[in-house]
């Protein structure tokens, strides 16, 4: 069952959105980046944001949890619903999003000034929140970041002793600790070797049972290994960024509807 | 060509550089020593009492040097001057940093390199026509309704000359120093690492303190170090605005009673005796230890810092 | 298949600014409120203009934008405006301060100064005489010889030195540089010490321009020591490896391609290290003697400067002195914000390029 949008190649699973934007365009300064996107995420749905660089997909997740606001020149236009609400409403303020939808950036950047221990409890430092026991929050984020086994005896090392793919579980784990709805992730594995991006994929499997998760990959076989929907982004000379296609992650590689995404899933360009 | 020849020429090349690098590394010790030969009269003569002792009298044979009434002054000028500069000069770098758009924070850099280069003979004058006249009615207020506060109490009328002022003087002269320092290690901190604090929750408030200021400590603290190196060596600044009295005041800030090594060097030179001119060189080596210590500190400091940051 | 537009921005692409009604009547309220209210308080009470500032003020200002603040973002919130406030405070503070130096040289100065003062020396001049006549000619000129001179040992001797730490591969590259930044902090007056127990306590010269120079040497060596090893440091690896490839020796390598690609950069680290040492004082009073008369011989006699020439006006302690301290000193700030702003303009371009 299909729901038609505008763009008649953008279909939509069939369940209750958790998260949706709604004709989201993007300016910086005054050039037009992304054009009027428009977005489902399902509960507990995985979807991967495709496209070749420059495409406006990382620019795009950045609008998700407001944190697109805070590069300079930033413009926006449309509106982002977490649970029917609009984030981007007057008087709400964007911290209260941030703990909602947690991030993960491209390059691993846990705080080097912090122990292991502490850049999993930063985001509670830093929002100012307490729990009942510290040692157990680590020690489950870690966990599900599947971590715990290489560092639970180090705990108090900095985290900057740790190996690359390391550090993206860390701040995967570091972003748990808030227990988000949400997490979007702007292409977590792009610095990380085959081995830890496997791993990284295993978690992102598990963590869906319980929270909604948005990866942006440049990788095809990622997105088809890890997400239940795929948007695919383009960018086309003298034109903004925006969505070609949307659907299913099986139909939008198996049958794509758009002879753009048919090349693109192919790799004839990107 | 000849291969030798080649190598002679880089020979005298290498042993020109070689040969500055060690002429100014033997500068120091040249400075340590020369005056400590200068000073070694005095040093023997008054013995630890040189540095214990509260008299200066050069009148009578052999004469009583003493200063700890400056070295005691020098410290709580400079302790006065970072109280006042450092949390302003960190705000001042946050606020260039973090809160101002970025042409306003394009222009404070530049003026605040600027006035970093601010002659302290010019601060001086300003201290003496400018300043004094304000600084002695706030030390007025100070003294009558918070006078209960020993720091505070005065039995003198007027504070012209008194400590908070030349303390105030000195903080004007160091705040461009430790602003440009800590506004240079703040805007190295990694902006990935402040996204990553946005996005976890962070409020500016919280984001300063847990992952701006940690990151960028041993920096600010190098350039609070560079500050009070500064602050302890300054000379015309103070000397204009600072009573130089043989009378040890450890902490009474509004009293017009103070005492600067480096002053209490330039207000004696011109008509010093032999005697009182050695006694005037051990004066400059005490001062001179002092400085460098906390230098070596500073200097240790930021190339930790800057090794940190660079790995 | 159709083509997107690209569209202009529209005026409101930035809904985190907008804000409600109800929001900007607090904005307004915390702006205005304690203002008004300080006013009030410091007038119904007697209270004396600073200490309304500080102690009646600044609490009101920060509580009334924590409570603006708890009542729009809640708790958290209200530590985000207490820091604005406090670091606007704070700033505000320093912007006063140093723009009162400014504007009181700049002032005083120009009301003091005359075209002839900038060339005129100060010969016959005394407490009585109208500053229609007599000026710092001397002194500038003074300034230029003694500081040219320190200018023209420290810059060689100062470049040689980061040539060693970022040329070779000399063993001592790290106390070097230890002992380099720890002279930074040198005290001026113990370089004045200093040159005085080399020079005139055993003898050898009376206190003169030279021996002023000598000391502004060491205090200027640290700051161009510093500021070359950084800019050499920026001369890409690929250029130095490209010339010792060609057959050139290091030296030729240093001086054809190295330097030439370090220019701009020297240049500005000489510049700053002049700025540095331009407004000394205290070296100066102890090895060279003020002289109201011109003199060009930096070897002998006695020799005023800027720095030396205000600092003798204010201890003579007249009226037409204090004026003339004032004039001197906008010559001096003159002269350093002169170098300053050439060492921006050259390292501006530089960028540029």
């Amino acid at each position: 069952m299909n729901l038609q949008t505008q763009n008649s190649n953008i279909a939509v699973m069939d369940a209750d959105s958790h998260l949706e934007a709604r004709n989201i365009h993007v300016w910086f300064k005054e050039r037009h980046v992304l054009s009027d996107v428009s977005l489902h995420f399902p509960t507990n749905s995985v979807t991967a944001l495709i496209g070749p660089s420059g495409c406006g997909k990382s620019t795009f997740i950045r609008t998700l949890n407001r944190m697109h606001e805070l590069i300079p020149g930033a413009g926006l236009a449309g509106s982002v619903y977490l649970d029917n609400e609009d984030i981007y409403a007057a008087g709400v303020d964007p911290v209260t999003i941030r703990l909602r939808v947690g991030m993960v950036f491209q390059k691993p950047n846990p705080f080097p000034t912090m122990t292991i221990k502490g850049n999993v409890l930063a985001g509670l430092r830093l929002s100012n929140r307490r729990t009942r026991d510290e040692d157990e929050l680590v020690e489950s984020c870690l966990n599900r970041a599947s971590l715990w086994n290489e560092v639970k005896d180090r705990l108090d090392a900095p985290a900057g002793s740790l190996s690359g793919g390391q550090q993206q579980r860390l701040c995967i784990a570091r972003s748990l600790a808030l227990a988000p709805e949400v997490l979007l992730m702007d292409e977590p594995c792009s610095a990380l070797d085959p081995g830890s991006t496997r791993r990284i994929e295993e978690t992102i499997r598990e963590l869906s049972s319980d929270m909604t998760v948005v990866i942006v990959t440049h990788n095809m076989q990622q997105a088809q290994r890890v997400s239940d929907q795929t948007a695919f982004f383009l960018a086309e000379e003298g034109q903004p960024g925006h969505v070609v296609e949307f659907g299913s992650t099986d139909n939008l590689f198996s049958s794509p509807n758009d002879p753009r995404t048919e090349d693109y899933v192919n790799g004839r360009f990107g | 060509m000849n291969t030798r020849q080649v190598a002679k020429g880089d020979r005298a090349f290498f042993a020109v550089s070689t040969a500055a690098a060690f002429f100014t590394m033997s500068l120091v010790f040249a400075v340590l020593i020369f005056l400590s030969i200068r000073s070694w009269k005095t040093f023997s003569e008054q013995g630890l009492a040189f540095i214990t002792g509260s008299t200066w009298d050069a009148t009578s044979t052999p004469g009583t040097f003493q200063i700890l009434p400056m070295l005691v002054g020098t410290l709580v000028v400079s302790i006065l001057g970072l109280i006042i500069a450092v949390p302003t000069s960190v705000a001042v770098a946050y606020f260039i940093e973090y809160m101002a758009p970025p042409k306003v924070a394009k222009i404070a850099t530049s003026l605040i390199d600027l006035l970093a280069a601010l002659p302290s003979v010019v601060i001086g004058l300003w201290g003496l026509y400018v300043l004094i006249p304000h600084a002695v009615t706030w030390s007025k207020l100070l003294s009558t309704h918070l006078g209960f506060i020993p720091f505070f109490r005065t039995d003198f009328d007027n504070a012209q000359g008194a400590p908070f002022i030349a303390g105030w003087t000195v903080a004007i002269m160091i705040i461009p120093i430790i602003t440009s320092v800590s506004r240079e290690v703040m805007g190295r901190v990694d902006k990935e690492l402040v996204s990553a604090a946005s996005a976890l929750g962070g409020t500016n408030f919280s984001t300063m303190r847990r992952v701006v200021l940690p990151t960028a400590k041993s920096g600010i603290l190098g350039g609070i170090l560079l500050g009070l190196g500064r602050a302890l060596g300054e000379t015309v600044a103070i000397f204009f605005v600072l009573n130089l009295v043989f009378e040890t005041n450890w902490y009474r800030v509004l009293e017009p009673k103070g005492g600067n090594v480096a002053s209490l060097i330039v207000s004696k030179f011109a008509e010093a005796t032999a005697t009182e001119i050695s006694a005037l060189m051990a004066a400059g080596v005490v001062l001179f230890v002092l400085t460098l210590i906390v230098n070596m500190i500073a200097t240790s400091i930021v190339q930790r810092a800057e090794r940190k940051m660079a790995s | 298949m159709t083509t997107l537009e690209l569209l202009p921005r529209p005026k409101d692409a930035a809904p985190w600014r907008n804000r409600s009604k109800s929001l900007l009547t607090k904005i307004a309220l915390a702006s205005v409120l304690p203002v008004v209210l300080a006013i009030a308080i410091g007038k119904a009470f007697g209270i004396p203009g600073p200490i309304t500032l500080l102690l009646v003020f600044l609490p009101l200002q920060l509580l009334a934008s924590g409570l603006a603040a708890l009542s729009t973002r809640g708790k958290r919130g209200v530590a985000d405006s207490q820091l604005n406030v406090a670091v606007l405070f704070a700033t505000t503070f320093v912007a006063i301060m140093l723009g009162s130096v400014l504007f009181s040289v700049v002032s005083f100065g120009l009301n003091a100064i005359s075209p002839h003062f900038a060339y005129q020396n100060n010969v016959y001049v005394t407490s009585t005489t109208s500053l229609e006549y007599g000026g710092a000619g001397h002194a500038l000129l003074g300034t230029v010889l003694v500081v040219g001179l320190a200018a023209l040992i420290a810059v060689p001797v100062g470049i040689a030195v980061a040539v060693y730490l970022t040329e070779t591969r000399g063993r001592f590259r790290g106390p070097v540089r230890f002992f380099a930044q720890s002279m930074s902090g040198l005290p001026s007056i113990v370089a004045g010490l200093f040159i005085f127990a080399v020079f005139v306590s055993t003898g050898i010269s009376r206190p003169a321009g030279w021996l002023a120079s000598s000391a502004l040497v060491l205090l200027m060596l640290p700051t161009v020591i510093r500021m070359s090893e950084e800019v050499l440091k920026l001369v890409p690896g690929d250029l130095r490896s490209a010339a010792l490839a060609l057959g050139a020796p290091q030296r030729k390598a240093f001086f054809l391609v190295i330097m030439p690609a370090a220019k701009t950069g020297l240049v500005t680290a000489i510049l700053l290290g002049i700025a540095r040492i331009v407004g000394e004082t205290a070296p100066l009073l102890l090895t060279m003697r003020v002289n109201p008369n011109t003199n060009v011989n930096v070897f002998s006699g006695d020799m005023s400067t800027l720095p030396t020439y205000i600092f003798a006006f204010l201890t003579a302690g007249f009226d037409t002195g204090r004026a003339r301290s004032w004039a001197a000193a906008f010559l001096l700030l003159a002269v350093v914000g002169l170098i300053f702003g050439t060492a921006r303009a050259i390292s501006a371009k530089s960028i540029k390029k």
